[in-house]
């Protein structure tokens, strides 16, 4: 599959200036007659230094393609690399090694173990690792984050803006090669939700950090440097310097498209089968984002 | 309604299967025991009733005590022809059987059962009651012939033709086994050997024209009660003891039932056990699957169910969960009394597991325990979740509980613990062993009851320091493990709970077998002289033959002799005390060392005189001088005067009060007929300790039922009876470890179960599979070493005021087993690291975005 987006990516980046990449990236649940594509194929560069954002419908299969870029889920067919490693067919501990030392995560909820405190928190996967924090760096991105005054609280005494902030933190604080976050917004109201995309973008701005993020929320995605646009498992679109106008009027356009596919092609496996993910797949990758199908 | 109860018990089965363990075990112990002691009853029910003649004529037995004075008591044949003479008596016959016997082959080897049960020689006589018939050989025609009974022929290898000794008061004497009887009934566990009537009356009593009991058949149409009355009145019912067939089955069984109480007794202290410790179990299931269904119970309530409804619905469930539980609790229930019933067996008691009686009680008593200790339990936690209000449907549920303050139970907490605190300093001050030893009970209850209460109030305090080098050890995953004990206190209080309960009374016991030990050996140290003691395994008395043969071994010294009688002491305060007394060789002083409060030993052993415990006499207005009328068996009579007061520790116990002695002669002229239950010896000048040892075990060889000890033997030998208790001790520890596991085992899986979404960003942020596993781990360890703190705490306490209480019977000495301590301690991590396997396992098998996306 060549898309716009994976022929835009490949052709301004070199190797140096990429964080991960998908080759024919291949995602499918269940086997024969019933086997549904959440991913089909995708070619996919994620620009080092740089914000990007996944956007899609409900089933598009975005939050999947982040599971898969991340080490969290495996891959049914094709490569996935973070830098110079191959992580598709990597074995399950050393998965667990590279997500704990260099990607960083936030999640929509439940970011925070709840006994552990801020500041904890925000070192716990160097904690795991056996690694000490560098100090320097963690003052720098405590104090971006203005949670000086926070650091020695739980989770339950922190409200939820400042509970996504701890858990940007904590995604910064091992300087990894790319932080993912999964629909970070999504449980926000919309000013601690600007509060941390404005974390996000000076994350990358400031700190040179490289983010991928997953959301729904066109003005969410506004935020970022170039979104891609993910519809029935394939990247069909991609969009430079976004405006939240110009996201929704995109995104609009799905629902005709769909429209027109379904009328089209009445076996479209995507879109069908798609459905089947969300609903009857006890581990389909979408119900993490819940709101999207709301 | 109904519905949802329903589907919601079979939704939860796995989560419920632990707590149905628990239920499982308790009835299983309960119904065991209950179908066991059924079936024993019933058999030997059922031989002495058709064993025993229509009426018996025994020796009247006034007085009794738990300290033998190997005496036989016996009846005069001559009533035979005044018994033979009644109306309404068909038959008479003379009875001779005889308990206390040793029979040993050729080697020496006694061929008695192993298992403390007598070996008895007893009169060959056949009727259609007897319980055993010829099966080969010939009957015993006189002196020096004798059967066997097939079973013990089997068991030690006993044939036709050889000869075995039997080892009587009166004397040794030889038998050539002639033929083999085999049981007809249940063989309830002794050796038998059958003499002719004659034979057996010279050899086994002495003299003929005694017997021990004359059996009576009636006429017929004549009954029992009847015919007893007749005899009574005829031979006079002060002298004789006159029983029906009934009354002698009664007496007969009662007497084998002392052993058979213990092993019912025993089980259901098992069965006690495994309840208390499952309630704990029990009650935490249900208030975790109530935390974790906050919401569906908020829908439940929103959706127009009252608070009623939803309690019922909990109960419900709770009583299936006790209805299942029961009934296969009851199946396991008859597994456990098979399996009893097949080792009894082998310990030589054949009953036949085919007799199986099942009462109607057993089935009842197993689901009213079943379902009532589930339905009590689970009593509190339905009521929690009737209170939960229509609002946590709508609200972001935070688990319930976890938040809501102790306060009520710090204050019953300090109050129960304070009112229990007061009872055992009370029982430890108290100076009357009945009032101390009630205090000390309630004592236990309270504190028992305030430290479950308070539990959760510990909690905090204890894991903290309990885990507080766990983030310094293991990072953060000792950090996050301590904090998880410490998430939930009620849910850790009561899982460490189920633990501490079982170790609290094994700390207890153990303080109290340790202090007993080191009391007995100081005992030993301080009374003991002798340079060996001549004693019976059992404490029984041995034949006369023994104390002559040691007597003449060469290098003996000086030998002071031992018995025991069963006397009744009307003391001045008007006080009638039936007890054990102790009668001694003159030379008494040479192996024991007494302390007098007054008089001397040659004062007390005096004819006509005797020696009593000083505070004993205090309490009674007991002085030296005070003339006491004292009973002995059979009617004999006399008044001693208190001659010496000893003031020593430990002299009472053992059914002897008062510590109460005089000389051997003494005994010997009001008891005659006794057997020595000790022999004191020591060495002649210029032999050897070890020299007179090797010659007393050669003299003593043909007698395989006594032993020479020196005293480090003889402390092993107390030792050993201590032993005992502490086996039955660690059985209970055992069981309340098992269902503690259970305990452990279910929080630690409903945790995983509540954690699964903080599980799964652990795992997602780059925590190994292994550090999970740890973390678990920890958590588990933490929680049982926090339990088995609390226990030994507890039990320590309690195991100090046994001892004080005990004190005033002698146990003066305090030990408290510091290895058995941390060995419980240590043996509770590994409990916890046990406990912590599967959910662990479980927790690390989870599927990393699905456990994120879990709801």
């Amino acid at each position: 599959m060549s898309t716009a987006a994976a022929e835009h990516a490949l052709g301004r980046t070199d190797a140096e200036g990429i964080a991960a990449r998908a080759r024919g990236l291949t995602k499918a649940y269940g086997t024969g007659e019933t086997t549904v594509l959440a991913l089909d194929s995708v070619d996919v560069d994620i620009a080092r230094g740089r914000f990007t954002a996944v956007m899609g419908p409900s089933g598009s299969g975005k939050s999947t393609l982040m599971h898969c870029l991340a080490g969290l889920d495996t891959v049914s067919a094709g490569q996935v690399w973070l830098g110079d490693t191959e992580i598709t067919g990597l074995k399950e501990r050393e998965l667990t090694r590279l997500r704990r030392d260099r990607i960083g995560f936030m999640f929509q909820s439940f970011n925070l173990i709840p006994t552990l405190n801020a500041i904890e928190n925000i070192t716990l996967p160097m904690d795991i690792a056996g690694k000490k924090p560098d100090e320097k760096w963690l003052d720098q991105v405590i104090d971006t984050l203005g949670l000086r005054d926070r650091l020695k609280h739980r989770p339950a005494q922190l409200s939820g803006g400042q509970q996504q902030r701890v858990a940007c933190a904590r995604a910064l604080a091992s300087r990894p090669e790319l932080i993912f976050a999964d629909e970070p917004t999504g449980n926000l109201d919309s000013r601690a939700g600007l509060e941390v995309l404005g974390f996000l973008r000076e994350a990358v701005d400031e700190l040179g950090q490289t983010v991928v993020m997953v959301t729904h929320d066109p003005g969410a995605a506004a935020h970022s440097d170039l979104v891609l646009f993910l519809g029935d498992g394939r990247i069909v679109d991609e969009m430079a310097r976004p405006s939240a106008e110009a996201v929704l009027e995109r995104m609009k356009q799905f629902d005709t498209i769909r429209g027109t596919s379904e009328d089209a092609t009445a076996r479209d496996q995507g879109v069908v089968l798609d459905k089947g993910a969300a609903s009857d797949q006890g581990t389909a990758s979408d119900q993490g984002t819940a709101p999207d199908q709301d | 309604m109904l519905k949802a109860t329903l589907r919601s018990f079979l939704a939860h089965k796995g989560r419920l299967l632990l707590s149905a363990l628990a239920v499982l075990l308790s009835v299983a112990f309960v119904a065991g025991s209950l179908i066991f002691s059924d079936t024993v009853t019933r058999t030997f029910d059922r031989l002495f009733a058709s064993t025993s003649a229509d009426v018996t004529v025994l020796p009247r037995e006034d007085l009794d005590s738990q300290l033998p004075s190997g005496a036989v008591q016996t009846v005069d044949t001559s009533i035979e022809d005044r018994i033979a003479r009644v109306d309404g008596v068909a038959d008479t016959h003379v009875d001779v059987s005889v308990e206390n016997v040793t029979v040993v082959d050729s080697d020496n080897e006694s061929v008695g059962p192993t298992t403390g049960a007598p070996t008895i020689a007893t009169g060959w006589y056949v009727t259609e009651r007897s319980p055993v018939e010829l099966t080969s050989g010939h009957e015993p025609r006189g002196p020096g012939e004798a059967l066997i009974d097939a079973d013990t022929a089997d068991n030690k290898d006993v044939r036709i033709g050889d000869t075995l000794t039997v080892i009587a008061q009166p004397g040794s004497f030889k038998v050539e086994i002639v033929g083999i009887a085999t049981f007809t009934t249940t063989n309830p566990g002794a050796a038998l050997v059958f003499l002719d009537t004659a034979t057996a009356q010279t050899e086994l009593l002495g003299k003929s024209g005694v017997a021990t009991s004359i059996a009576v058949d009636a006429e017929e149409g004549v009954s029992d009660a009847a015919l007893k009355e007749r005899i009574s009145r005829a031979i006079g019912a002060e002298t004789y003891e006159v029983e029906t067939a009934d009354e002698q089955a009664e007496s007969a069984a009662a007497e084998l039932g002392g052993f058979l109480d213990v092993i019912k007794y025993v089980m259901l202290g098992f069965a006690g056990i495994a309840v208390l410790v499952g309630v704990f179990l029990i009650v935490n299931t249900f208030s975790m699957l109530i935390a974790q269904r906050t919401r569906e119970l908020g829908l439940l309530r929103a959706l127009g169910a009252d608070r009623r409804q939803v309690r019922r619905s909990v109960l419900l469930e709770a009583a299936l969960l006790g209805l299942v539980g029961s009934t296969l609790g009851l199946a396991t229930g008859i597994g456990l009394a098979f399996g009893l019933i097949e080792l009894m067996g082998l310990l030589g008691m054949n009953l036949k597991s085919t007799e199986m009686v099942i009462g109607w009680a057993t089935p009842v008593s197993a689901y009213v325990v079943g379902v009532g200790v589930t339905f009590v339990a689970a009593y509190l936690p339905a009521r929690r979740a009737a209170g939960v209000s229509p609002m946590a449907a709508l609200a972001d549920a935070e688990i319930a509980g976890v938040g809501r303050p102790l306060r009520v139970r710090a204050v019953v907490g300090t109050v129960v613990g304070a009112l229990g605190a007061a009872a055992l300093v009370g029982c430890v001050t108290a100076t009357e062993t009945s009032s101390a030893a009630s205090l000390l009970a309630l004592g236990v209850v309270l504190t028992l009851i305030a430290t479950v209460i308070a539990g959760p109030l510990l909690v905090r305090p204890v894991i903290r320091v309990l885990g507080g080098a766990f983030p310094a050890l293991f990072g953060s995953v000792g950090r996050m493990s301590q904090r998880n004990a410490l998430r939930n206190p009620r849910r850790t209080g009561a899982t460490a709970a189920a633990l501490m309960v079982g170790l609290a009374l094994v700390g207890g016991m153990s303080v109290a077998s340790a202090s007993m030990t080191e009391s007995f050996d100081q005992q030993i140290d301080e009374t003991l002289g002798a340079d060996f003691v001549i004693q019976n395994n059992n404490f029984q008395p041995f034949p006369q033959e023994i104390t002559e043969k040691v007597d003449e071994t060469d290098g003996v010294g000086t030998v002071v002799r031992q018995r025991f009688a069963a006397i009744a002491a009307r003391l001045p305060n008007g006080d009638r005390v039936e007890t054990g007394a102790a009668g001694y060789g003159d030379q008494l002083d040479e192996v024991a060392n007494i302390t007098y409060a007054q008089g001397d030993t040659a004062a007390a052993l005096a004819p006509g005189n005797m020696a009593m415990d000083v505070d004993y006499a205090k309490d009674h207005d007991v002085r030296i001088g005070s003339v006491i009328p004292v009973e002995f068996p059979a009617g004999r009579q006399t008044e001693l005067r208190v001659a010496a007061l000893t003031d020593q520790e430990g002299g009472e116990g053992f059914g002897a009060q008062g510590a109460m002695y005089f000389g051997l002669e003494t005994l010997e002229r009001y008891v005659p007929g006794g057997q020595d239950s000790t022999l004191y010896v020591n060495a002649a000048s210029g032999t050897s300790a070890d020299t007179l040892r090797e010659r007393l075990e050669q003299t003593l060889d043909p007698y395989p039922q006594v032993q020479v000890r020196d005293q480090a033997d003889y402390k092993q030998l107390v030792r050993d009876q201590i032993a005992v208790l502490l086996y039955l001790v660690y059985a209970l520890l055992g069981l309340a470890i098992v269902i503690a596991v259970l305990g452990v085992v279910n929080t630690l899986a409903l945790s995983v179960v509540e954690r699964t979404r903080e599980i799964g960003l652990l795992r997602a942020i780059g925590l190994a599979r292994r550090q999970l596993r740890r973390m678990i781990r920890l958590e588990s360890v933490v929680i049982a070493v926090f339990g088995a703190v609390l226990g030994l705490a507890l039990g320590l306490v309690w195991g100090v005021c046994v001892q004080q209480v005990l004190a005033l019977q002698g146990m003066t000495a305090l030990a408290i087993p510091w290895v058995t301590i941390v060995a419980v301690v240590v043996g509770s991590a590994i409990v916890g690291i046990v406990a912590a396997l599967l959910p662990a396992l479980r927790a690390s098998r989870m599927n990393v975005l699905a456990a994120i996306a879990h709801e």
